[in-house]
């Protein structure tokens, strides 16, 4: 039998992303630093720290209830562009759970897919062009993938995230099109994106907290 | 840093609520950041505008009778949350639909789009503009396309008097989009302007440097050169809005605005000269705005913003408003 992620399972995970974001501060920022305006890291850690103080409150609702909230919570707390990107991801994810009380695989997949869309769609940008989309997009490409060649969900769980890993580092040589890095001389070559990184730690901490719990109920 | 603020993280709080006391007429949102009308004519389509902070009197500096129904204030330089402008909305929404007006910048854009969606589940029918006036340049650093800066004001101040009228959505929509194409907007920058959470000035220019172009908040114009006469300034900054809009033989706005740092007495003096500068061209100057409407905090420099007019704009720029910043 596969995994089943509740909403109770989305706000324990909401923890371990935000300790993986928290202790990685000075070197978001310093990549931050390099390209853009310096406040991505104080921004989603704010998001983050204010998703961890409602987690009780995550834990008990639905999972469609649940993805409206963060959604609501990371646009007013972490503001700007960076607030509206992820709100619009968690609602289209929302969107995407409306009817199901849990979700496996497949459907896990689906709602990955539909943040990238939600994210795509609102910030009107594509793959490629130095953001964290270049980090969602492998991830849910390998995701399709190993679905469609019926790869086992350890598996599957191991090649998301090394692909959102690839993804994410795989910025460090493009222009960047969008932005305060788009306006410097190097339009950013040479930097990774601390947009995709963080990006990256958060599907890191979703794959391996569902590998953890696979292992806690064989 | 020298301003007179308390703890950074609530100057724009704080401002709200100074505007909101010295302005009984006004009604300020706590945590939501919103200032509007408390008594708005009834029945009438709502205008909401907004975006960072850091531009006073723009944006809650034009809610009153004949503009803004809500100003939706995000924090300095950033653009408010949706959940900001929902609120905004709700206070203008008084059932016949709400226009926003939104300066281009892709995280106002973003925000806006999505609280008009989240508003449009909620059955309120919202509409919106984009304004596009500065020429300086194609693209920018927070905006796809050019940025929108002082000319917004020409454009709060129409959709207001058209939906006072009694305008439809549709049509306060369609004389506010006619606002935004006839409108050109030019900029020039001599010192910065420091984040009050920063604590230093964003970027640096030379004493005797200015900055050709300059975005509202500190984003990179055309050029740089030294420090020129008023005259030569005028010249400059006209040229550039005269080659990109034909506004020859027609009647225009004027806006002569300040960036915040700077005395009124040298946008009279730079009104002096674009005024013989538009008459030389056969431009006839119908109203003249001179003032600080579009601020950067506390730059110093100056943008020109020129509005093509005809009967129908011109009765609308005439009709009355009251406002903490513009009174017409």
């Amino acid at each position: 039998m596969g995994f089943a992620l509740t909403a109770s399972d989305y706000a324990q995970w909401i923890a371990r992303a935000y300790q993986k974001i928290h202790e990685n501060g000075d070197y978001i920022t310093s990549l931050d630093a390099a390209t853009g305006d310096g406040d991505h890291w104080i921004n989603l850690n704010m998001g983050f720290e204010k998703l961890v103080s409602i987690k009780d409150a995550l834990a008990s609702k639905s999972l469609f209830e649940a993805f409206k909230s963060i959604s609501m919570t990371m646009m007013s707390v972490i503001g700007g562009s960076g607030g509206v990107l992820y709100g619009s991801a968690y609602m289209e994810a929302a969107k995407a759970v409306k009817d199901l009380e849990v979700l496996d695989s497949a459907a896990l997949c689906n709602v990955l897919a539909a943040m990238l869309d939600g994210i795509m769609k609102r910030g009107k940008s594509q793959p490629g062009m130095k953001t964290m989309i270049d980090a969602l997009n492998p991830a849910v490409e390998c995701y399709k993938d190993c679905i469609a060649r019926g790869e086992s969900e350890a598996q599957t769980l191991k090649l998301v995230k090394k692909a959102a890993e690839e993804g994410a580092l795989s910025t460090k040589d493009m222009e960047a099109v969008r932005g305060r890095a788009y306006y410097q001389a190097d339009r950013g070559v040479g930097h990774l994106d601390p947009g995709a990184i963080t990006m990256f730690y958060q599907i890191e901490t979703l794959m391996d907290y569902i590998a953890d719990k696979m292992q806690d109920e064989a | 840093m020298k301003k007179i603020i308390n703890n950074p993280n609530d100057v724009v709080s704080e401002c709200l609520k100074g505007i909101e006391l010295a302005h009984p007429e006004l009604k300020y949102t706590p945590e939501l950041e919103v200032i509007s009308r408390r008594n708005p004519s009834p029945g009438k389509v709502g205008i909401v505008s907004g975006g960072g902070s850091g531009h006073e009197p723009a944006h809650a500096g034009y809610v009153g009778k004949g503009m803004l129904d809500a100003a939706v204030a995000g924090n300095m330089f950033s653009s408010p949350s949706p959940d900001r402008i929902i609120a905004g909305i709700q206070e203008a929404s008084g059932g016949a639909g709400v226009l926003l007006v939104i300066k281009n910048y892709s995280g106002d854009i973003m925000n806006f789009e999505m609280a008009a969606e989240m508003a449009e589940m909620e059955d309120i029918q919202v509409k919106h503009v984009i304004v596009r006036d500065d020429v300086a340049v194609p693209d920018s650093t927070y905006s796809t396309g050019r940025r929108g800066i002082a000319g917004t004001v020409f454009v709060h101040k129409i959709a207001g008097a058209k939906a006072e009228s009694g305008g439809t959505l549709d049509q306060v929509q369609a004389v506010a989009q006619k606002t935004c194409d006839n409108l050109r907007s030019m900029a020039m920058a001599m010192s910065p302007c420091t984040l009050p959470a920063v604590g230093k000035p964003g970027f640096s220019l030379g004493d005797d440097e200015i900055e050709i172009g300059m975005g509202i908040h500190g984003e990179p114009g055309v050029a740089r050169t030294t420090i020129k006469p008023a005259k030569e300034i005028a010249q400059i900054l006209l040229d550039k809005i005269l080659d990109d809009y034909d506004f020859g033989g027609s009647e225009v706005a004027l806006m002569v605005n300040g960036l915040g740092g700077t005395p009124l007495m040298e946008l009279y003096i730079l009104n002096n000269e674009v005024g013989q500068l538009l008459a030389a061209k056969g431009i006839k100057v119908y109203k003249t705005l001179v003032g600080n409407y579009m601020t950067a905090i506390e730059m110093t420099g100056c943008s020109l913003t020129l509005l093509k007019l005809d009967d129908e704009l011109k009765a609308l720029l005439d009709a009355p408003c009251d406002t903490p910043a513009l009174k017409i």
